[in-house]
């Protein structure tokens, strides 16, 4: 716990010096990582901790970028569109959840798999509202400058961590937990699985809608092919699985290995980059189930730490 | 034209019904995995997908009619759906739903781009069959290639029901469904059983990618439309429960084609996902409340 807190503060203050160290494109890659690491901890909120998993959630992203953008045009301050954009995600996913974490199995897997795809047509048949398939341009003179935009997806990025961080360590975590374990024998216990489910999915779902308006701002343009995409669906799934689901750091070093991969391959062979990533997909849930954090702690520890540890959790020696 | 009329809205009907036949055929072969190994197996579209490309490839390198093309297809998906199954299906079959279907998903995802990598984003088609049957007396306009399609898709699928029902290794298939374990002390060779499954669902994708590319132009990205419209067919039909995919498959055609014909196209490719939120009604139509 106490040196979660000193790596999430080391990280933090390299990533609040950053800018003062790095060109403008390497700062605006180190601002994409940023925006990952926010979307695979919203995704593992939901997927990671609970096991229900989404194909759907860069909907929210989609919606979240097409809000702060229609806000910002319409005079509203950059900040004020981006927490917007957050709970009009965050107020689409209630019904959706409602609909599908009902149910306990596949379905919710099922039904968001098409999510993306209609919000994508949404945003391309309804003209009036989103311009359609010409997408939306932002006037330059609207928009928060780079290190702006940078500071406050470093903001976004480390609130998600440090959310995941505290469900963690709360009932609520560990009832998630519980779900993806075992759901029927949660339930007799006295969790209140379908609450929980829904909850942890509703609350998921602010992360990708103020990324997605962050994401406009830094763009400066959005169309229904570049923030509803498919691709980032596929990316949040492997980002948290290659880190470890479930838990605290596995995203973040997710994000940051796949925004890697990305700048190798993604420029150059875009569908190659994608089939590589199925390829790590299958590997790493076949051979690497609890992604790479597992690696460490797989190492054996000398005996006095591991009792010191059990102290620490109150339990007994081993 | 009066979209409302009797007779137009009979011409809908049956070219729904046609159409929905595919989907039957192609929901029946998920609807059997699932059934059988309790997989949902998200890239059975892209299995479809690869059918469709033999039909296009033969078609277009050996001049072969897709009819003859057919039986290559079924063959050579039957071939890799066992593979697949030996590889990566036998491995995660006993392991928790969440493992399935991000292996699949993988495996989707590495298929459909490698399809865009070999034959890029264009669309293609097959177009061999072409003219309509004129049927005088119900004065009725049918397109050929839709009939053939159709007609193939609805022998094929009841061909492999009777082949579920009636032979020893249809028997043997269905008696894995219900109970593995029992299944296995009746001395059947279970993860034999799920290879032939998985081969036999594969075969019927890759016979309903024949029939599309007689009638649709695809690209490798097309089966994404598919997979939402198989689960929409399974959960109408009941999970797991073969003929209810059948009468999903039917019936979603009939739906899409009803509400494309009275108020557009648009609307008909969201009828799937409308019913998909049936999901209030899980077991489906003819399905088992335990059947998950």
């Amino acid at each position: 716990m106490r040196s979660d807190l000193a790596l999430g503060a080391l990280l933090l203050a390299l990533a609040i010096l950053a800018p003062a160290l790095v060109n403008s494109y390497q700062l605006s890659v180190l601002l994409q990582v940023l925006m990952m690491i926010a979307l695979a901890q919203s995704w593992n909120l939901i997927s990671g901790m609970t096991g229900y998993v989404s194909f759907g959630h860069a909907v929210f992203f989609g919606v979240g970028a097409y809000t702060g953008a229609l806000l910002l045009l319409a005079g509203v301050p950059w900040w004020a569109a981006t927490a917007a954009a957050a709970l009009l995600a965050t107020a689409l996913a209630l019904p959706v959840g409602l609909l599908t974490l009902r149910l306990r199995g596949p379905y919710f897997a099922i039904a968001l798999l098409g999510l993306n795809e209609v919000g994508r047509m949404t945003a391309t048949l309804w003209v009036g509202l989103t311009q359609g398939g010409d997408g939306i341009a932002l006037t330059p003179a609207l928009l928060p400058p780079l290190r702006t935009s940078y500071y406050a997806l470093l903001g976004l990025a480390a609130l998600a961590t440090l959310g995941v961080g505290a469900v963690l360590g709360s009932r609520f975590g560990l009832e998630l937990r519980a779900i993806r374990e075992d759901e029927g024998a949660a339930e007799m216990v006295g969790v209140n699985t379908t609450r929980d489910k829904i909850l942890a999915f509703v609350a998921s779902a602010c992360l990708p809608g103020a990324a997605g308006a962050l994401y406009a701002f830094y763009a400066s343009y959005i169309d229904p092919m570049s923030v509803f995409l498919p691709a980032l669906n596929i990316q949040m799934v492997v980002m948290v699985l290659l880190g470890g689901r479930g838990t605290l750091w596995g995203p973040v070093l997710g994000a940051t290995l796949l925004m890697g991969i990305r700048e190798l391959t993604w420029a150059q062979f875009p569908a190659l980059h994608l089939a590589l990533l199925g390829v790590l997909m299958i590997l790493v849930v076949l051979f690497l189930p609890d992604g790479v954090v597992s690696l460490r702690r797989k190492r054996p520890r000398p005996a006095g730490r591991v009792s010191e540890e059990c102290r620490e959790r109150g339990g007994a020696e081993p | 034209m009066d979209l409302l009329q009797p007779g137009v809205l009979f011409q809908l009907a049956v070219g729904g019904l046609l159409a929905g036949a595919l989907y039957a055929l192609l929901a029946c072969g998920l609807n059997l995995v699932f059934g059988v190994m309790r997989v949902i197996n998200l890239a059975h579209a892209e299995l479809m997908m690869i059918g469709a490309f033999i039909a296009w490839l033969a078609w277009r390198y050996a001049g072969l009619h897709p009819l003859l093309a057919l039986p290559l297809a079924m063959l050579l998906l039957y071939g890799l759906g066992l593979v697949l199954q030996r590889l990566l299906i036998e491995r995660i079959v006993e392991r928790e739903e969440l493992t399935s279907l991000l292996v699949t998903y993988g495996l989707s995802i590495i298929l459909v781009n490698l399809g865009l990598l070999v034959f890029s984003a264009d669309f293609r088609a097959v177009p061999t069959l072409q003219g309509a049957f004129y049927l005088e007396g119900l004065d009725l306009v049918i397109s050929k290639p839709r009939a053939v399609a159709g007609a193939v898709s609805v022998v094929l699928t009841l061909a492999v029901y009777a082949f579920l029902r009636y032979s020893r290794t249809g028997k043997a298939i269905r008696g894995v469904s219900e109970h593995p374990e029992v299944a296995m002390i009746c001395g059947i060779d279970v993860a034999r059983i799920r290879g032939i499954t998985f081969g036999l669902a594969a075969a019927m994708a890759g016979a309903a990618g024949v029939m599309l590319s007689t009638i649709y132009s695809f690209s490798p990205d097309t089966g994404a439309d598919f997979i939402l419209k198989c689960f929409a067919v399974m959960i109408i039909g009941g999970m797991g429960n073969f003929l209810g995919a059948l009468l999903g498959g039917l019936l979603l055609g009939l739906a899409e084609a009803l509400v494309g014909g009275v108020l557009s196209t648009q609307w008909a490719e969201a009828v799937a996902y409308l019913l998909l939120v049936l999901i209030v009604r899980p077991t489906g139509l003819l399905g088992q409340a335990d059947a998950l």
